[in-house]
């Protein structure tokens, strides 16, 4: 809440300018992206394999450096921030992935406190901060559990709880539910866009269409590192989305 | 103020998960640390009581300067004076002609030997007191050179030559022990940075996910260090148990052995501080391990 206060001036969380990114010299893994993504806003990326839907999103969490091109996430140059200021940026970014990224050895709270005790966080307001995500996602029962006992739809859920628990401004998820039967795969995108409407800004990059049209968000199709569609969320031109 | 002892405290605590999630490499960084200090230290034992044998017999250890013939008594004094200001010179004594037939007279027993000779042959000497730090060859070797040009001085002997070369076998010792003690100190650097930098590799997935949820590099290091640091506070420890150990059994048939040598011996132990020094470099050489480890590879 805090930090939301230091944003409130309605600057869009995320933004690029003519981004490019290429991995090997003539090959652009994106090219001259320029895109703006409002606060609270919810976004589809979209696009065939090797589109560059991870790199946009690695990009945003300063994971890789832009090739080309001006970022701005939160008010910060992504491209021209330091060693020290990744991690800093970070803890304003929740990101969850296909393949969850739980630490085997570890049970569900201690997984999702994970986020909380990098800026050490007290014990007692962690494990409360902590038991109030798992009970938002419904597996506060499960906390003591290892994520091996867990289903995949639980084992994301718990990752959800982990990006969530810092109160991030933005979270990104790639592919949050590639790996999930159809259920599992809304249980979990309604989660994610519960945590959009509390006011974090979304993205999600994606291949299921259904989805797309399931939730009628804005979807950034991506062709070759380039995008070549941008759809308006339905009913935005009434109410501004959610 | 509260966080940064969150901080602190998880940084233990992901150390010793550190330690306990790879027991077995953990163990052999312990192991070789201990087998360093332990054939370092015993050397370091052996040196100290070697000379501590040495400072016990070293004031025996002079030189004595011969005097020419004739000289007058306000010459001998001066030389008295200029001898002692010399570098290394404890203390000097003047042995007159008279003062050396006495103690002839007393070792020989009896004046018979001189008896067919007219005039005392024997000559006034300077007996020449070394400072601890001055007993050793090379030093006594520069005095001699600079005590030299003196005149009235015409010739040096060197008494207790065994004590000599006694001292000159403590520093080759102490030079052997030092070059040891850096090789495998050396060897013992590089097991304790290769141990970590397989537990960087096991974890991984761990370091990436700290990093994913904005941990920084302090937070991720640290734990390492600390893994590092208390493994050779451990072999440190385990190393001086094991040399007090050995010194405990082998104390007996050392000092019998000595004291048929030179007469009377006492050996000792490390005193407090010196013991601490040695479970200190145990950990110091985990904690230079470790840095090693995280500047080597990439975290
Ligand atoms: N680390 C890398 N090194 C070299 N090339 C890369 C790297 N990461 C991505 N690429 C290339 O960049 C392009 C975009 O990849 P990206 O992973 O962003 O696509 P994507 O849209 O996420 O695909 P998918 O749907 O398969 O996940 C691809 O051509 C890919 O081969
Ligand atoms: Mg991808």
């Amino acid at each position: 809440m805090r930090r939301r206060a230091a944003n409130a001036t309605g600057e869009p969380p995320v933004r690029m300018y003519h981004v490019s990114k290429s991995y090997m010299a003539g090959q652009y893994a994106l090219h001259d992206v320029s895109l703006e993504v409002r606060r609270g806003e919810f976004v589809f990326l979209t696009g065939a394999s090797g589109a560059g839907k991870t790199t946009l999103l690695e990009l945003i969490f300063a994971a890789e450096e832009p090739s080309e091109g001006q970022i701005l996430v939160l008010g910060r140059n992504v491209a021209r921030l330091g060693a020290s200021a990744i991690p800093a940026l970070r803890r304003h970014v929740g990101v969850v992935f296909q393949d969850f990224k739980l630490l085997e050895d570890r049970t569900v709270e201690e997984n999702v406190r994970l986020a909380l005790d990098v800026i050490g966080t007290p014990r007692r307001d962690a494990r409360s901060r902590v038991f109030g995500l798992l009970k938002s996602v419904g597996l506060q029962h499960r906390r003591f559990h290892h994520p091996r006992s867990l289903s995949g739809g639980e084992q994301q859920r718990v990752a959800l709880a982990r990006a969530l628990v810092n109160e991030p401004e933005i979270l990104l998820a790639d592919e949050p539910t590639g790996n999930l039967d159809p259920d599992l795969t809304i249980e979990i995108m309604d989660l994610i866009v519960k945590a959009s409407t509390r006011g974090t800004t979304v993205m999600v990059a994606t291949h299921d269409h259904s989805l797309i049209e399931r939730y009628g968000k804005r979807v950034l199709r991506l062709d070759g590192g380039r995008i070549v569609e941008d759809v308006p969320a339905m009913g935005a031109a009434l109410g501004g989305g959610p | 103020m509260n966080r940064v002892f969150v901080l602190i405290g998880l940084a233990f605590s992901n150390a010793l998960r550190g330690i306990r999630s790879a027991s077995t490499t953990s163990l052999m960084a312990v192991l070789t640390i201990a087998i360093v200090l332990v054939l370092v230290g015993g050397a370091a034992l052996l040196v100290h009581n070697m000379s501590s044998i040495l400072d016990e017999f070293g004031t025996e250890l002079q030189l004595t300067a011969y005097l020419e013939e004739g000289l007058s008594e306000a010459e001998q004094r001066d030389l008295v004076e200029r001898v002692a200001a010399a570098p290394g010179v404890e203390r000097v004594e003047l042995v007159t002609k008279e003062m050396a037939l006495e103690r002839f007279v007393e070792i020989a027993g009896s004046e018979a030997l001189l008896a067919g000779l007219e005039e005392n042959p024997l000559p006034a000497s300077l007996e020449i007191q070394l400072r601890p730090e001055a007993r050793t060859a090379e030093a006594i070797g520069i005095l001699e050179a600079s005590l030299d040009g003196l005149p009235g001085i015409d010739d040096f002997a060197q008494g207790r030559e065994w004590i000599e070369g006694y001292a000159r076998a403590v520093s080759m010792v102490r030079i052997g022990v030092v070059a040891i003690a850096i090789v495998l100190g050396m060897a013992a650097l590089l097991i304790v940075a290769n141990t970590i930098r397989l537990a960087l590799y096991a974890r991984q997935d761990e370091l990436e996910i700290l990093a994913l949820v904005g941990a920084s590099r302090t937070f991720v290091r640290v734990p390492f260090l600390l893994e590092g640091t208390l493994q050779g506070l451990l072999g440190g420890a385990l190393a001086l148990f094991v040399v007090w150990g050995a010194f405990e059994w082998l104390q007996p048939q050392l000092r019998e052995g000595l004291e048929l040598v030179v007469g009377r011996a006492e050996l000792h132990f490390f005193t407090t501080a010196e013991a601490l020094w040695l479970v200190v470099s145990g950990a110091a050489l985990g904690l230079a391990g470790s840095i090693m480890a995280l500047v080597g590879g990439r975290t």
